[in-house]
């Protein structure tokens, strides 16, 4: 690779590195893991940036870490659970703190029902909520049709009402 | 729009990504159906409850260091096949680094009495060392140069500072060299060069050697939780700070003084 793809790899792809980290940490909720795993998938998005011709840099980017977070995650939990620590993710940054402390048990609701949600639902819960892309990024993220986009995102926000016990009207 | 149809909708309707006939169905349902209306509540509330409390990551410093480094070296562009993470975590030279940490280890525990007597006479320095040490963590503290490249590092100090330090290159042993700055210590400069092992900051100080504190044997402290080793090389007195585990701690000063 030249200098001038080296060049315009650092202008085009890594602006959206923080798109990478954010969803790599939701996806596999560890920091550590999350870091290498970014790693390796920029590394990734080097070889293959070849292939890039033009369009959605961070759709594109985020499809790659979001494939090495999945294949990650299926060698996961084919050999342990993983289990996640509310309490290691609210030490993370300390910018945070004062929030944290004032919602600390509401977070430490909403982060077990996030867990708790199978990965094709919580990506997608993640990649809607917190990164805020459109169903068609999204379709191009996860590599679905926008209607499975749709009803994935349905069924994931469903989840989270009863979890969360926001849905005990409709249930009595 | 029957229930079970605005059920399937609803989700859809809230992010506005359907078609304007449907979105303008959804609503009219909305409108005159208290259990779906009830249900949209539900779902906006859990969905605004992720909102507010889930934010958006900044990359950390490290993965950008690491990640300039990848960009900086040619063979990043034609790397083979990435080893699996579970191998990647354990660093590759890490049988080496483990068997250099156990000598270490094994050193540290014969000289403590050493130790002991080093510390206390050292101890203003050492304790305006930790408060330098504590100061570089503050935001914007660190570095004065930002580099990953110990020959761009190394030459920064030329000609701001009398001695000049070593600035070994430690990637491959997982202790990222994020870069260096100068700081004033017990009256005079004194060059810190700083590294990075996952989140934690390393900061490495050089002064010239003491010749009353002359010894062979690394002095171990540990203050306001951070761990300080302190060892002589080429004629300067170096002190490596951190809140690393000690054992890392020993196994970064041991890869340093190799160089």
């Amino acid at each position: 690779m030249s200098q001038r793809d080296v060049d315009r790899f650092e202008r085009v792809v890594l602006p959206h590195l923080d798109d990478a980290y954010t969803l790599a940490r939701y996806l596999v909720r560890d920091e550590h893991d999350a870091q290498d795993l970014v790693q390796d998938a920029v590394l990734r998005a080097i070889r293959y940036f070849d292939g890039y011709r033009e369009g959605d840099a961070r759709a594109w980017l985020l499809a790659i870490v979001r494939n090495c977070c999945m294949t990650w995650l299926r060698r996961q939990s084919s050999t342990k659970k993983v289990s996640f620590d509310a309490g290691t993710l609210a030490l993370a940054d300390p910018r945070e703190t004062d929030a944290r402390a004032i919602q600390g048990s509401e977070r430490a609701a909403l982060t077990r029902a996030l867990d708790a949600l199978p990965d094709e639902f919580r990506e997608v819960i993640v990649l809607r909520e917190i990164q805020e892309l459109s169903y068609k990024e999204i379709s191009d993220v996860v590599g679905v049709p926008v209607g499975t986009v749709m009803s994935r995102l349905a069924r994931g926000r469903k989840r989270l009402a009863s979890a969360l016990g926001l849905d005990a009207k409709e249930a009595s | 729009m029957r229930c079970a149809e605005c059920t399937e909708l609803l989700s859809a309707y809230m992010d506005d990504e359907l078609m304007r006939d449907e979105q303008q169905a959804v609503r009219e349902h909305l409108a005159t159906c208290a259990d779906c209306a009830s249900e949209e509540k539900s779902l906006a509330l859990a969905s605004r409850r992720i909102k507010e409390n889930f934010m958006r990551h900044s990359t950390p410093d490290v993965l950008k260091a690491r990640i300039r480094n990848a960009l900086a070296q040619d063979d990043a562009f034609t790397v083979t096949e990435p080893t699996s993470i579970a191998s990647r975590r354990v660093w590759p030279r890490w049988p080496a680094l483990a068997a250099a940490g156990l000598v270490v280890a094994v050193a540290s525990s014969t000289i403590t009495a050493t130790l002991v007597q080093r510390s206390v006479a050292g101890s203003t320095l050492a304790g305006a060392i930790a408060d330098s040490h504590i100061r570089s963590l503050m935001p914007g503290h660190l570095t004065d140069v930002v580099s990953t490249n110990q020959h761009q590092v190394k030459p920064w100090f030329n000609g701001r500072v009398d001695l000049s330090p070593a600035v070994p290159n430690l990637d491959s042993a997982g202790f990222l060299l994020t870069g260096g700055r100068i700081d004033y210590i017990d009256g005079r400069a004194v060059p810190v060069v700083t590294y990075a092992r996952r989140q934690h900051v390393i900061n490495v100080y050089a002064r010239p050697a003491d010749a009353r504190s002359n010894s062979a044997a690394d002095a171990h402290e540990s203050r306001n939780g951070f761990h300080m080793i302190e060892w002589q090389s080429g004629g300067l007195d170096y002190w490596a700070v951190s809140d690393l585990n000690s054992a890392e701690l020993e196994q970064f000063v041991a890869l340093f003084k190799r160089g």
